[in-house]
């Protein structure tokens, strides 16, 4: 099924001795199908805000049963698979996290896009500038962050254009949150954290492809994000030192990528204070394996 | 012209028998009523010089505004209608902003005005009459600085420098005494305002015009109050 | 009734080596389906402009669609413009292209080559709805599991522990580039059976663009 394929089923299909069900498959009978689409939900896969919920799936068999000829769009996507498997990249596997301080925001992110169990790149840029305030970090379809993040830095621009003002963090969240529930169940993949400055200080906000949108201190975000909660979780206090923020953000992505096979490449450090953010650093997690265990790097 | 007022004048997309359209015209005139606004270009970067008229001292100057910001590296200067103003410069930001959302790079200024032009020949379908606004967009481009002016009739003609406006007439021939290739920033805001300052009623101040350079510095910069002050006393030292 | 079923993958292999003043990109000509071979004159690969080449591997319909397409805008903007679009800006133009088809997607593994404005190579590659990136060098198509690996030890060499002298760019010449991708090409036709025949491979600079083919295994 290619749109599920593109919306994030496909690593489930792949996970165990079913067969991709085929329309047909589900006409017969439909509750057997649900049943399995259930049994598929392979724990790594479906992990933090990465993966689109299983009722986006379930939307779209729904809507191959309801409307078989005219939901055109969607049939097709979902006969391709059988000739060809256009592997989109997906940042399904992905470690991101975000957190208030004392000092302002913090944002880091790993570096790895995935393919099924193919390694795409080492070098993704998951974090993605809004605004000279504003961040946004990519988890879920690559294409969808990329895409949707630049519309909503235009919407931003235009924003700030019209009203001569900056936007707030609150305002771009939900931006974004609104132009994604207008495509909520077609499949699109989004898991992301806006993370910025305004005129009422820090702000973070969790948004995803179904409409959700939290305001919080301390987001992760990806396949990797149960190993990072553990490390910010315990050492998180909102009076860290700005050296202990960036300590802490690295750190928690490093061990995430250490435990999840999908997440990788290189850490990404970001710190977002009243003048702006900045990049703090970006370092190979192999380096830091290293470091971490005292062998010295050679060059 | 005005003595040979026929049928012909009241049709916005009627010829007359001259081969004239009136209203474009008319609205053509109707820009030369407006506050005078002065664009010139140099090498490093461009100068919007325009005059507010405060008509009340109840009046909140800062609410008046005649330069608007299109892009990072473009401003707009109008004069005449500001209404119909900005729904021009409207088309303008969007059009710079979906450029650069399908291209990553900042859209001309000559492709700008062109864009801009396209809406304002489209009256009629967007408006039963002509816009009634001339503008000035002075920006930079991976070309070098520029200043293109947009007539009510859509024409768009590059400019080293331009006045529109009530005062324009004069203005220009000012420019064009003045005007040389190797201006500096400075001398052109210096300029601008001195000669700005000749054809105002009103006194000039830092509350009665608006400022705005475009350098690839940086970039559009709308001139605070203080610095306006500060431009003024480029011409009053002398 | 047959179901519905608009794709096919067509093999093939498209690679590209970005130096500091030169753009390397390649593709074999090879075009299949399933188990047969449609042709061994079709290279994949299309110049937009004087400094930008486009190539791409995937479904050969949805390859030509898309080349056309980027052909237009090409035009488009010159008329719209009054100058040819850059490499960045055709760069760029990819993503808003294949996203609009997001939901019937081009079933396509492109990449773009060419010269920046001052001169320098370039290359970014795409899944099909339009994720871009940047590389040094990249190889999408059939055999990019099995060249991927060989150009990363040879020009990215992250970690080796060869005393070999990895050449990375800038350092890069254009002489070793192309022997580099000729030999990508080599390997790959000697185990992928969707890459064979000839490559067509074109090396733009300053000077202009310069295209040479040789032959790879036919069989």
């Amino acid at each position: 099924m290619a749109l599920s394929n593109i919306c994030g089923a496909d690593p489930a299909w792949e996970c165990g001795s079913f067969e991709a069900p085929t329309p047909e498959l589900f006409g017969v009978d439909y509750i057997q199908g649900k049943t399995a689409i259930s049994a598929l939900n392979c724990g790594e896969y479906n992990v933090g805000l990465s993966l689109p919920t299983l009722d986006a799936h379930q939307k779209i068999v729904q809507s191959l049963l309801e409307a078989p000829s005219t939901d055109l769009q969607l049939q097709q996507g979902a006969e391709h698979t059988k000739t060809a498997n256009p592997r989109n990249l997906f940042l399904h596997g992905t470690t991101t996290l975000s957190f208030k301080f004392q000092g302002g925001v913090m944002v880091a992110v790993d570096s790895r896009a995935s393919s099924g169990q193919q390694i795409s790149s080492q070098t993704v840029n998951k974090v993605i500038p809004i605004s000279k305030y504003l961040l946004g970090t990519m988890a879920g379809g690559a294409a969808d962050c990329t895409y949707w993040m630049r519309v909503l830095n235009r919407q931003c621009r235009m924003y700030e254009l019209r009203n001569r003002e900056r936007i707030t963090v609150s305002a771009a969240s939900k931006l974004l949150s609104n132009m994604l529930y207008g495509y909520k169940g077609s499949g699109i993949s989004i898991g992301s954290m806006i993370a910025g400055y305004d005129k009422r200080g820090p702000g973070l906000y969790v948004i995803d492809n179904d409409g959700m949108r939290v305001a919080g201190n301390c987001f992760s975000i990806g396949s990797g994000s149960p190993y990072a909660f553990g490390v910010l979780d315990t050492e998180y206090r909102w009076d860290l030192t700005d050296k202990e923020a960036y300590e802490l953000a690295r750190r928690a992505i490093y061990h995430a990528t250490m435990r999840d096979p999908y997440s990788g490449g290189n850490v990404s450090v970001y710190h977002i204070k009243e003048t702006g953010w900045v990049k703090i650093e970006t370092q190979d997690v192999s380096d830091l394996f290293y470091k971490d265990r005292g062998i010295p790097v050679t060059a | 012209m005005f003595m040979t007022r026929s049928e012909y004048d009241r049709g916005i997309n009627t010829y007359s028998p001259e081969g004239r359209l009136f209203q474009v015209e008319y609205a053509i005139e109707a820009i030369k009523l407006g506050s005078t606004a002065i664009g010139i270009q140099t090498k490093e970067g461009c100068v919007l010089a325009v005059e507010k008229r405060i008509t009340s001292p109840l009046l909140e100057p800062s609410s008046i505004e005649k330069i608007w910001k299109v892009d990072e590296h473009i401003g707009c200067a109008v004069s005449g209608l500001i209404a119909d103003a900005r729904t021009l410069v409207e088309k303008a930001r969007v059009e710079a902003l979906s450029h650069w959302f399908s291209y990553n790079e900042r859209m001309s200024v000559e492709s700008v005005s062109q864009a801009v032009s396209n809406l304002a020949i489209g009256y009629g379908t967007t408006l039963s009459r002509p816009f009634g606004v001339a503008m000035l967009f002075a920006g930079i481009d991976h070309r070098k600085p520029q200043l293109w002016h947009m007539d009510p009739s859509g024409t768009f003609i590059q400019f080293d420098a331009k006045a529109i406006g009530s005062g324009s007439e004069g203005a220009q021939q000012s420019l064009q005494e003045v005007y040389h290739k190797d201006f500096t920033l400075k001398e052109a805001l210096k300029h601008a305002v001195t000669i700005l300052k000749q054809v105002m009623e009103e006194k000039i101040n830092s509350i009665n015009i608006e400022i705005a350079t475009v350098t690839p510095e940086n970039m559009y910069h709308l001139l605070t109050p203080k610095e306006v002050e500060e431009v003024l006393t480029l011409i009053t030292e002398k | 009734m047959g179901h519905f079923d608009p794709y096919d993958d067509n093999g093939g292999t498209v690679a590209a080596i970005a130096g500091q003043d030169y753009v390397l990109i390649a593709s074999d000509s090879r075009l299949s389906t399933g188990s047969t071979i449609l042709s061994r004159f079709t290279p994949k690969i299309y110049p937009l402009s004087k400094v930008t080449v486009f190539a791409c591997a995937g479904f050969h319909g949805d390859v030509l669609t898309l080349v056309k397409q980027l052909e237009i805008r090409m035009k488009l903007y010159v008329h719209e413009h009054g100058e040819e679009m850059s490499t960045k800006a055709m760069m760029a133009l990819l993503l808003p292209t294949l996203y609009g088809r997001r939901f019937f997607p081009y079933y396509v593994r492109p990449i773009v080559a060419g010269l920046d404005r001052e001169g320098r190579g370039l290359v970014a590659s795409y899944d099909p709805i339009g994720t871009p990136e940047f590389f040094d060098y990249v190889i999408q198509g059939s055999a990019e599991n099995l060249v991927h690996p060989f150009l990363n030890n040879q020009i990215g060499a992250k970690k080796t522990l060869s005393d070999v002298p990895i050449q990375a760019p800038p350092e890069l010449t254009l002489e070793k580039a192309v022997k580099l991708l000729k030999d990508s090409f080599l390997a790959a036709a000697e185990r992928d059976v969707y890459t064979g025949d000839t490559v067509t491979l074109m090396a733009i600079t300053a000077k202009g663009t310069e295209t040479t083919e040789y032959q790879l295994r036919r069989d």
